[in-house]
């Protein structure tokens, strides 16, 4: 009876129960151990407050992967120098699901418990959510997408990516060397990243003398079927099909269905992340001269001396030895583009404090963007000059590989349709000054 | 229970003391918690009235799709109430609750001519117009982005008392007192004529109508009281985010709803809210503070898989089996000690 009563004190599934239960709490212990170990005074934490699961991890993933990376280099060179000592960079990161309640948690936390002296960031439907808290604190945010600029937001710079501006480059390109392609049509996803970057693009095509044949298509986030979408599109027999900033997950989709209907024209888009994953779900020939945004950093074009980022091919062999080839996407290196204007900034303020890495980073009107030096520009469409302008690279595949074909003044071409696109971001009501 | 001598006044007490062990626990909470952890209470307070109004719903037997969009209503409602209107933050929220029960009213009249499966995807489809029109109409409602700066609930300035709700810790203390009246209403409705009317409807529906029962009437009743306190959580989210929307309140963050449902189960006034605390923990504060920010969903979904398959009637089961169990192995012991000696 005794030996029963000891079997039923210590079974193998009470054993198992209880070595996983003190397993959790050590790896909780450990964790919050490792946290306190890396709080070294000779460590500055940068906060990375982007989508890391969910239908839009693409454009969040990716870039903190890029950022480790980032790190990785700084920090075996000794790290940043801040006011004549060197700063190793620790990122942490915070999973927003690209939500905005979750986005003002992660900001909180990051800035509050992890005392973070930046915060990257993707943006979008996050920014509302976080707005408060980078006035109250002064926290330096950084955004991918300009549209979440305003004059209210003083601490919220666009150091990279001037979404959906760059767009126009693509279009411009395009009418220069297809001219023959007169009509197109347009899908989006009827979201906060769609309707900026559809205004865009009509604004670019009327610009080129490209006719819209249908108003664009506008199709909800919780989309899954796409062949009807790209029926309707296919159906007015468009010399050009563009597919706007849809996310990752629709583009793929999307492509194979135009691939499926027997699509044989032009296709535009602002991305292809993974696109050798479309190429494989299609074809070669099918993708040949697809025309997007963003290029791979194995591209010879990036060694030209005007570009800002450092060794861009060396980081694509390495982005690709960790992760993969097939795991680049338009965001792996946009955050630690920016992170190299931070540290260059941190080193000329002599500090890593928000406030002097803001004004070290706006001094002169001037920054050094990835792809050239740029002005930082914006009133006229963002109500405030936060956004780092200059040129961006028109990308194009050919042979189953992106190819940069040319970078392209993103400031030369609004100063000649300016007018066009503020006509169309007022349309859509994408101004700064008509967000509710 | 019986309620006549000593033995009713001790398990009187005993309840009572229960009660106030509970509450305790609830106001020594925020100051055991982190800063952003405190945020997370604050969420899951909110999402406590959420999915508890949706138990209400629940209670007449068919299960909605659109109680996110509900709440979303009565959030967009209080948030422009406040912003274009100047209505006082709190009245908004009463009025935001106003309008989620309105709208619930005016949708009874097409969904509760379909039951079960039907009713499911009528809800959906109610929802997803809703969505839409947020998303379509830019003016009021801020298309696609939504609305933000919305106004924060208001500072409350004494001479000797200071209230800033912008701190988490005081929106959880406001949240907790608007919520623990909403659960206490909604607790008082289920335990009246109405609520096991509500019960009846569900069990034996034609039978509830052969003696004179109007089910529609009564499932109304249940959807409009569900969106009213569905519509005041969405009220408490926008003014404590400060920003909404469509994405906010789409079918993704109702299947939670669901999931804290299933999981807790909906035979029990506190199942839901097991649920919803439970997983919420798990997901925002252990698996985040492991380190394992990028593999939540995977082990979300892995508990969600368990759970269903070893706790079928949810974690509001765990207690009577653990009970039940424990009683086995008293009875046991007390048997194998009468043996031994």
């Amino acid at each position: 009876m005794l030996r029963k009563s000891l079997d039923r004190k210590i079974s193998r599934r009470k054993f198992l129960g209880t070595t996983a239960a003190s397993g959790t709490a050590l790896a909780a212990m450990g964790s919050g151990l490792s946290r306190v170990a890396y709080a070294d005074s000779d460590t500055i934490k940068i906060g990375f407050l982007a989508p890391l699961t969910g239908p839009v991890a693409a454009w969040g993933k990716p870039g903190l992967d890029g950022c480790l990376i980032w790190a990785d280099w700084v920090n075996a060179k000794g790290g940043v120098n801040v006011g004549g000592k060197s700063y190793n960079i620790e990122f942490v990161s915070y999973d927003n699901e690209y939500d905005a309640a979750k986005a003002k948690t992660g900001a909180t936390k990051l800035i509050k418990e992890d005392g973070v002296k930046f915060i990257m960031m993707l943006g979008g439907d996050t920014w509302p959510g976080v707005e408060k808290i980078a006035e109250r604190e002064g926290m330096l945010f950084s955004t991918l997408l300009p549209s979440d600029l305003s004059p209210d937001s003083t601490t919220l710079l666009a150091p990279c990516e001037v979404h959906p501006i760059y767009n126009v480059t693509g279009v411009e390109w395009l009418a220069e060397n297809k001219p023959d392609l007169k009509t197109a049509v347009m899908c989006a996803q009827d979201d906060s990243l769609g309707k900026p970057s559809v205004a865009t693009y009509l604004a670019a095509f009327e610009a080129a003398g490209i006719e819209m044949i249908d108003e664009p298509l506008f199709f909800d986030p919780t989309t899954t079927d796409f062949a009807p979408v790209m029926t309707k599109l296919m159906a007015g027999n468009p010399d050009i099909l563009c597919l706007d900033t849809c996310y990752a997950d629709y583009v793929h989709p999307l492509c194979e269905q135009a691939f499926q209907q027997g699509y044989k024209g032009q296709i535009i888009s602002c991305t292809a992340d993974f696109y050798q994953k479309i190429i494989e779900k299609t074809s070669a020939e099918f993708m040949e001269g697809f025309i997007f945004q963003f290029p791979d950093f194995d591209d010879p074009a990036l060694n030209s001396e005007g570009v800002n980022f450092v060794n861009p091919n060396e980081f694509y062999a390495e982005y690709a030895k960790r992760y993969g080839a097939s795991q680049w996407g338009a965001v792996s290196w946009e955050y630690a583009s920016i992170m190299d204007l931070w540290a260059d900034a941190a080193s000329q303020a002599g500090s890593a404090e928000p406030a002097a890495v803001l004004e070290a980073m706006k001094a002169g009107g001037t920054g050094k963007h990835a792809f050239g030096t740029a002005d930082w520009w914006g009133t006229e469409l963002f109500g405030i000059d936060n956004a780092l302008v200059g040129d961006w690279p028109v990308v194009v595949i050919e042979g189953g590989k992106a190819t940069i074909k040319d970078f392209r003044s993103i400031p030369a071409w609004w100063d000649k349709h300016k007018d066009l696109m503020i006509k169309h971001m007022t349309a859509l009501g994408q101004m700064w000054n008509q967000r509710s | 229970m019986s309620t006549a001598g000593p033995a009713g006044s001790i398990r009187r007490a005993v309840w009572r003391l229960r009660w106030v062990f509970l509450f305790a626990i609830l106001a020594a909470l925020p100051y055991m918690l982190s800063y952003s952890q405190q945020e997370i209470a604050v969420l899951l307070v909110i999402n406590v009235l959420l999915v508890c109004s949706y138990r209400l719903l629940t209670l007449t037997g068919e299960w909605s799709l659109g109680h996110v969009v509900i709440m979303g209503v009565g959030a967009y409602a209080s948030a422009l109430l406040a912003k274009q209107f100047g209505i006082p933050v709190p009245l908004s929220m009463l009025l935001g609750g106003c309008m989620a029960a309105a709208i619930a009213a005016l949708l009874s009249f097409p969904l509760f001519r379909m039951k079960g499966f039907y009713f499911l995807i009528g809800s959906f489809a109610a929802g997803e117009i809703i969505r839409l029109i947020w998303k379509r109409f830019t003016d009021p409602f801020g298309g696609p982005k939504g609305l933000k700066r919305i106004d924060p609930f208001p500072d409350i300035e004494t001479g000797f008392l200071s209230i800033d709700f912008y701190e988490p810790v005081n929106y959880y203390f406001l949240s907790l007192v608007v919520v623990s009246v909403s659960l206490f209403i909604l607790y008082r409705i289920e335990r009246s004529r109405i609520g096991l009317t509500f019960h009846a409807i569900h069990w034996q529906d034609r039978l509830a109508e052969s003696v004179g029962v109007d089910t529609f009437r009564y499932r109304t009743l249940a959807f409009v009281i569900a969106s009213f306190f569905a519509g005041i959580a969405g009220g408490l989210y926008a003014h404590y985010v400060g920003a909404v929307n469509p994405t906010r309140f789409s079918v993704d963050q109702m299947v939670y709803v669901l999931v804290w449902a299933v999981v807790g189960g909906t035979t029990t006034f506190h199942g839901p809210i097991l649920g919803v605390v439970v997983l919420t923990v798990i997901n925002e504060i252990v698996l985040r503070a492991l380190g394992l920010d990028t593999a939540r969903p995977l082990i979300y979904g892995a508990i969600l898989i368990l759970s269903v398959l070893y706790l079928p009637h949810g974690l509001e089961s765990l207690g009577p089996r653990l009970r039940t169990r424990w009683q086995l192995w008293r009875s046991g012991s007390a048997a194998g000690g009468r043996e031994l000696a």
